[in-house]
């Protein structure tokens, strides 16, 4: 059974003490808890529709309801407009309804009625909207999921890469140091956007296409620190001891040096997630990020920023940037603190 | 150690020589280079249904080019060599000190890069001091008055910063306070009538042109080194020698400025030879943000516009200041702190 | 350990890299230049035995000239001032020809190059400008001009024959590294003659009609005393601007920042009848801004004079800023009639489903681009009903285009065997081996703004099953894309100009297929601008047919032929047209009281021409009065009644 050790408590506890990070913590997990289900509230499909006498719940069907399912015509063979329905079932009374989301507005859905539109509660686009009349509110809440889910899936990605690497070249040493050593310093060089540029001209832009490019340049700077510390944990007593006593290289590496370079892996993990946000944002920017329809941060930093007239598009994403960046940042900071116990004496 | 150094000196080479080679490479791989450029140029309107610029030679023409005229064109941009055939040609001119010609603007590349030098090397260098000059003070304060308000309301302010990424303050700053309140200019590095200027109304000129992209470029190095020189403070406040001290009746004035002071300011001058390719590169995206000729654009402008000579030329002597600054940075740290020793097989970084 | 001395080692050795890079390369002198790369004489015009113009001057010349067009510039015109305007980036060379010669400032730098006839803005038929007469020859295919006796360079030498002889020379020339001139000139132009020091003649290829010869053979002059011709040419005139002979010379430049037009001083040309009362200010002042944001608030605060608002999005949503709000700049929108950039979507043919004709009009259907056009352009824009037009007799305007409509795209997509629809909701075909086609496509386009207007074509399409993916590169990469035939779909706007249609490089079969010889087999052209690789044998005649032919009827008849086939044939969805030029400017930048005229490419262009061939620019001039009063009632706060004007005489 899966048991805490006393460390771990005592770590968690000091956590807990630090009142910033902490409830940064807590705000940003139900963040991003709630991004994961953001179709049940920012979204242009509906909840449930009732139509004569039996419901149906478009957003978790698993494929898209024709319009010819609602009556709307026989060549209607794309997916319902749910917010027309709304409106249709409201003037016909036969006791067809439809409940729709809170922000009844998909993330890359256009409303031409609506371009630039400043905030406004009858139209329901809470934050305005932007270009093609597209959503602020739900560019902002789909837009923190992608960049959530990119730079988590960025963290895992690059440090299983770097902790392999940066183990075996701290542990050996050596030859295989000095390669490894000499490609990190040559990777970190290369100009990332002509690989992207190069990539784009090959593979089309996605998601995928730009967290593999990223994968394969970011995964230096954690093997780097895993190189360091594993540097310092091998020259320590108790890994020669566990040599002498016969153990093998896998057993050193993975149950005497891993564990205690732990402490490094964790207190990197926020500034990571803060990285790999700032990062997306920054290449969604200037235009080399995710396939252009996309909603994105970056792209609504660009849109918002080659339109200061319409001030509520870059009001409302460097607001969120700002706190989003702020707050893994704090958590960041009370990780690193509650694994590096300094306690200090005081004077006066 | 001194053989240490001098092994790191040659690891250079090899190093040079790959990244080289690997961005040349590159160059050749990326859509979109010189010839394409001009073929779209030749074809295409300019914005929308906006009367293009195009000649109506060239247009009305409706010529295709024969592959003979291409691979003049090619030859013209030095396309026309297998890759490897003209990465040594450009080696070899690089080790005469010829970085070449600028595709773009047909001006050699050295005197493209040395015209941004000085741009980039002010605010570099005054990004420096100020990051150091508020940093010190500010961390032998906060380690003093360690988990008071003070403290944490500084940290917090300090992270703010280092939170946001710098080209965001850049737009923040620039979006408040030139473009919604006109205070601060809205971009360059000068105004348009700098020369008529006096010598004060120059200095003037530059700062007040100045002080939004320094926020945005100091903003997020604060952190590092205030909390660098906190810690580091706390560290020897809370060693033995001041205990002692303090013990033996010396005041904590003293005890701090004397003897811990000095001690803890070994990290900080450990990173500072990581700051040589700081004063050089700057950051692109502040630089463009608000329109200011440095390095730093350069470079972007480079790349996208695929003016491979300067790509090129920027990385040659990016990738060195950096490699040299990795090895001076080292060579601080053995400066300031005799106990570290290197080439023992130990950590070199 | 002597670790001191290391470190100063190690100090030096930085300091000396430094050095070394900062002395190594220092600038190279004129004489270098000069050794390296010896002068080449070009090679005198040669022509076919029994080809090019008379040895002997014919007598028999009927000399035409117009001096009886209406004026278009206004009387109440002020000279002098200073015109501040911007651009988005230093150009990248001072050339008008050559490698990078054809950036955006070559719309400031070609213009101010006069050629020897150009056409009045409002007539369309040709007028004075270098030469005073001309005379067609009897073979139908040369033309002989006579040219102004003051005609003079910038510099003060007088043009002669002698400059358009070398123009065409120096075209010809390797050294200038420019294929398509090359081509143009070797071509086009088969002789060109002196006869005496301000006559000359020139012939073309083919016999063709007048003004369609006018604008092949007026050929402008080029410096015969300024160029030294050598390898080196591109580099060495990289930043030495030519002398010119129109009213404006590059007078200062600052690399980086800025470049200034001054007006020639006693310009020959001031008291020509069309000439007169036109190109008012002293200098035009070019600012380099490198971001359209900031250009924009460069304006807003008078540091520019004028600002190009024929963009929907800056006329609609832009405008709305204090500086309009209380009154202070002025807003135009003029209405012209001028060939069209051919705006579409381009279906590439090669691919497997857009062979199919059912699939490439079901396609024209799915697009709403009326929707586009009501939503994301304002209403402002037209539809274009054709691939070209704006060509006055040569347009085909019995040809509508095909709307947005869902029954239609079905009907087409069905034929084609696109019955099923995925749970997606995207049409799927199953072949006859079972593999399955999607109804996906990819749209390959090269500028960022354009996305919101393909995002509410994508979204539209969907109602017709069909899926198309946004493919935004950089416009360079995006353009090679699809000059490489690799595309499925191009979003693009080719450049138009001159008096007809053209259809040879957009449908020829030589520039969609050639032949492999290593595998026996037609394979795609690349490099070339047919990109909807359409090949059809009665297409290739006709195209053929229409080039060659000189006369205007059959000419006409022929391009409405083509247009109807281009338009059968659905490879191309032409999207919009924009009728219109729209500018915003301070008010002290005065225009006459009929603002432009019908061929007006842009109120405050500040140059000769617009779209190339039509004199209409350069009627605006600056009242330095009106300006201080302006900037004065704005520092006080005053407001005005905002001006907004829409000009319609000539939708």
């Amino acid at each position: 059974m899966f048991k805490l050790d006393p460390q771990t408590i005592k770590q968690w506890k000091r956590f807990r003490s630090i009142k910033r990070g902490y409830w940064s913590a807590l705000i940003l997990v139900t963040l991003i808890v709630l991004s994961c289900f953001a179709e049940l509230y920012v979204n242009n499909r509906a909840l449930i529709v009732s139509y004569e006498g039996k419901w149906y719940f478009p957003t978790y069907a698993g494929k898209i309801l024709p319009g010819s399912m609602f009556g709307l015509g026989d060549d209607y063979i794309s997916e319902t407009n749910y917010r027309d329905l709304k409106q249709k079932f409201k003037e016909e009374d036969k006791g067809n309804w439809v409940i729709m989301p809170l922000v009844p507005f998909g993330p890359e859905e256009t409303d031409g009625d609506h371009i630039f539109e400043s905030p406004s509660l009858e139209t329901k686009h809470f934050l305005g909207t932007y270009d093609a009349g597209r959503d602020v509110l739900a560019a902002l809440v789909y837009g923190f999921r992608t960049a959530m889910a990119f730079a988590l899936i960025l963290l895992v990605c690059t440090y299983i890469a770097g902790i392999c690497i940066g183990c075996l070249m701290g542990y050996w040493g050596g030859a295989f140091d000095l390669l490894f050593q000499r490609l990190i310093e040559i990777w970190n060089t290369v100009p990332f956007l002509y690989v992207i540029m190069i990539v784009a001209s090959v593979l089309s832009r996605s998601f995928w296409t730009l967290l593999g490019v990223m994968v394969f340049f970011g995964w230096t700077t954690m093997t780097w620190n895993m190189r360091t510390s594993t540097y310092k944990e091998k020259a320590r007593e108790y890994v020669s001891a566990a040599s002498a006593l016969g153990a093998s290289n896998t057993r050193i590496i993975g149950s005497h040096i891993l564990p205690n370079t732990i402490s490094v892996i964790v207190t990197f993990i926020p500034f990571s997630i803060a990285g790999g946000i700032a990062a997306l944002t920054a290449l969604d920017y200037l235009g080399f990020g995710l396939p252009p329809d996309q909603a994105s941060w970056g792209n609504l930093l660009k849109i918002g920023t080659a339109n200061l007239q319409s001030g509520w598009i870059v009001t409302s994403v460097t607001v969120s940037l700002i706190v989003v960046l702020l707050m893994v940042t704090y958590v960041g900071e009370a990780i690193r603190e509650a694994f590096d116990p300094k306690k200090f004496s005081y004077y006066e | 150690m001194t053989s240490y150094f001098i092994r790191r000196f040659l690891l250079i080479v090899p190093t040079f020589l790959g990244v080289t080679i690997l961005v040349f490479m590159l160059t050749r791989l990326v859509p979109g280079g010189p010839v394409e450029r001009l073929l779209q140029e030749a074809a295409l309107a300019g914005a929308d249904g906006a009367a293009s610029f195009t000649s109506d030679v060239v247009s009305s023409g409706g010529s295709t080019l024969s592959n003979d005229q291409l691979d003049q064109l090619k030859a013209y941009y030095g396309f026309d060599k297998p890759p490897l055939v003209s990465y040594f040609h450009w080696l070899g001119n690089v080790f005469t000190g010829d970085l070449g010609k600028s595709t773009r603007y047909g001006d050699p590349v050295w005197d493209i890069i040395r015209s941004r030098l000085p741009i980039s090397i002010f605010y570099g260098i005054t990004t420096l001091i100020l990051t150091y000059g508020v940093c010190i003070p500010l961390g032998i304060v906060k380690a003093i008055k360690h988990r008071t308000v003070f403290d944490n309301v500084s940290s917090a302010l300090v992270f703010l910063g280092y939170a946001i990424p710098s080209y965001v303050v850049a737009i923040a700053l620039l979006t408040s306070f030139a473009f919604w309140i006109d205070w601060f200019p809205l971009s360059g590095f000068v105004s348009d009538n700098f020369d008529d200027l006096s010598l004060i109304g120059k200095g003037l000129d530059i700062l007040y042109h100045a002080v939004l992209p320094l926020i945005a470029y100091v903003a997020g190095s604060f952190a590092f080194t205030t909390m660098l020189m906190k810690n580091s403070l706390m560290d020897n406040l809370a060693a033995d020698y001041v205990r002692t001290a303090i013990a033996k009746g010396l005041n904590f004035r003293s005890a701090v400025f004397d003897h811990a002071l000095r001690n803890s300011l070994i990290p900080i001058a450990t990173s500072f030879g990581n700051n040589i390719t700081l004063i050089i590169t700057g950051s692109f995206l502040i630089e463009k943000i608000f329109n200011i000729d440095g390095f730093g654009l350069l470079g972007f402008e480079s790349l996208v516009e695929r003016d491979y000579p300067v790509v090129m030329g920027i990385l040659v002597i990016s990738s060195l200041l950096f490699m040299i600054g990795n090895i001076l940075s080292d060579v601080c740290v053995a400066v300031v702190d005799p106990r570290v020793k290197f080439g023992a097989g130990g950590s070199n970084q | 350990m002597n670790f001191n001395t290391f470190y100063r080692a190690c100090g030096l050795f930085a300091l000396s890299v430094l050095a070394l890079a900062l002395t190594s390369c220092s600038p190279e002198g004129e004489s270098d230049v000069l050794s390296e790369f010896p002068t080449i004489t070009l090679p005198p015009i040669e022509v076919a035995e029994g080809d090019g113009l008379p040895v002997e001057f014919p007598e028999d010349l009927e000399w035409i000239t117009n001096n009886d067009d209406p004026e278009f510039a206004s009387p109440d015109a002020i000279r002098g001032g200073t015109f501040r305007t911007w651009i988005l980036s230093f150009p990248l060379t001072l050339r008008t020809v050559g490698p990078d010669s054809n950036g955006s400032f070559a719309g400031f730098l070609r213009p101010i190059q006069f050629s020897p006839v150009t056409f009045h803005p409002m007539t369309r038929k040709p007028i004075p400008l270098m030469a005073t007469h001309w005379a067609f020859g009897a073979d139908g295919r040369s033309i002989y001009f006579r040219i102004h006796p003051d005609a003079k360079w910038s510099d003060g030498e007088p043009v002669t024959a002698d400059d358009f002889v070398f123009t065409v020379q120096f075209m010809r020339s390797e050294q200038i590294v420019a294929p398509w001139y090359n081509n143009y000139y070797t071509e086009r132009i088969r002789d060109v003659k002196k006869y005496d020091d301000h006559t000359y003649g020139v012939q073309g290829s083919h016999s063709k009609p007048g003004d369609e010869l006018i604008l092949d053979l007026g050929i402008g002059p080029t410096p015969d005393h300024f160029f030294r011709m050598s390898d080196n040419w591109p580099v060495e005139y990289n930043w030495k601007p030519a002398p010119t002979t129109g009213p404006y010379h590059v007078g200062e430049v600052e690399k980086g920042k800025y470049i200034e037009l001054h007006r020639t001083e006693d310009w020959w040309a001031d008291d020509l009848r069309y000439i007169r009362n036109r190109f008012n200010p002293d200098v035009i002042h070019i600012k380099v801004i490198r971001d359209e944001t900031s250009a924009w608030q460069h304006f807003l605060s008078a540091e520019i004079d004028t600002y190009g608002l024929t963009r929907p999005n800056f006329w609609h949503d832009k405008t709305n800023a204090e500086a309009f709000r209380k009154g202070y700049i002025n807003r135009y929108w003029f209405y012209t009639k001028l060939p069209v950039p051919s705006a579409g979507l381009y279906l590439n043919t090669a691919d497997g489903r857009l062979a199919d004709k059912n699939v490439r009009i079901g396609l024209a259907h799915a697009m709403n681009i009326e929707l586009l056009m009501s939503t994301v352009l304002k209403g402002d824009y037209d539809r274009l009903p054709t691939f070209q037009l704006g060509f006055a007799h040569y347009d085909n305007t019995s040809i509508y285009p095909r709307n947005f409509d869902l029954a239609k795209a079905n009907a087409h997509f069905e034929e084609a065997g696109f019955t099923e629809v995925g749970t997606d909701g995207i049409r799927v075909r199953t072949n006859e081996d079972g593999s399955k086609d999607r109804l996906s496509f990819e749209v390959t386009y090269g500028r960022d703004d354009h996305t919101p207007r393909l995002v509410v074509l994508k979204q539209e399409a969907k109602k017709a099953g069909v899926e198309l993916r946004l493919d935004l590169q950089d416009s360079a990469a995006s353009f090679k894309k699809m000059l490489e035939k690799k595309h499925q779909i191009a979003w693009l706007t080719w450049s138009t100009s001159g008096l007809s249609p053209r259809y040879w490089e957009h449908f020829h079969s030589v520039n969609a297929y050639e032949y492999d010889p290593e595998i026996d087999e037609m394979i795609v052209k690349t490099q070339t601008n047919n990109v909807t690789s359409t090949a059809i044998p009665e297409m290739d005649e006709l195209i053929m047919k229409y080039r060659n032919s000189s006369n205007l009827e059959e000419r006409i008849s022929l391009a409405h032929t083509l247009e109807q086939m281009v338009h059968d044939h659905a490879a191309v969805i032409p999207t919009y047209q924009v009728p219109y030029t729209r500018d915003a400017a301070w008010p002290w930048i005065e225009l006459p009281e009929w603002l432009g005229v019908e061929t007006t490419g842009s109120l405050f262009n500040s140059q000769a021409n617009a779209a190339g061939m039509f004199s209409s620019g350069g009627l605006f001039w600056i009242n330095e009065e009106k300006k201080e009063e302006i900037l004065a009632a704005r520092d006080r706060g005053e407001t005005f009644d905002p001006v907004i004007i829409k000009d319609e005489t000539y939708r």
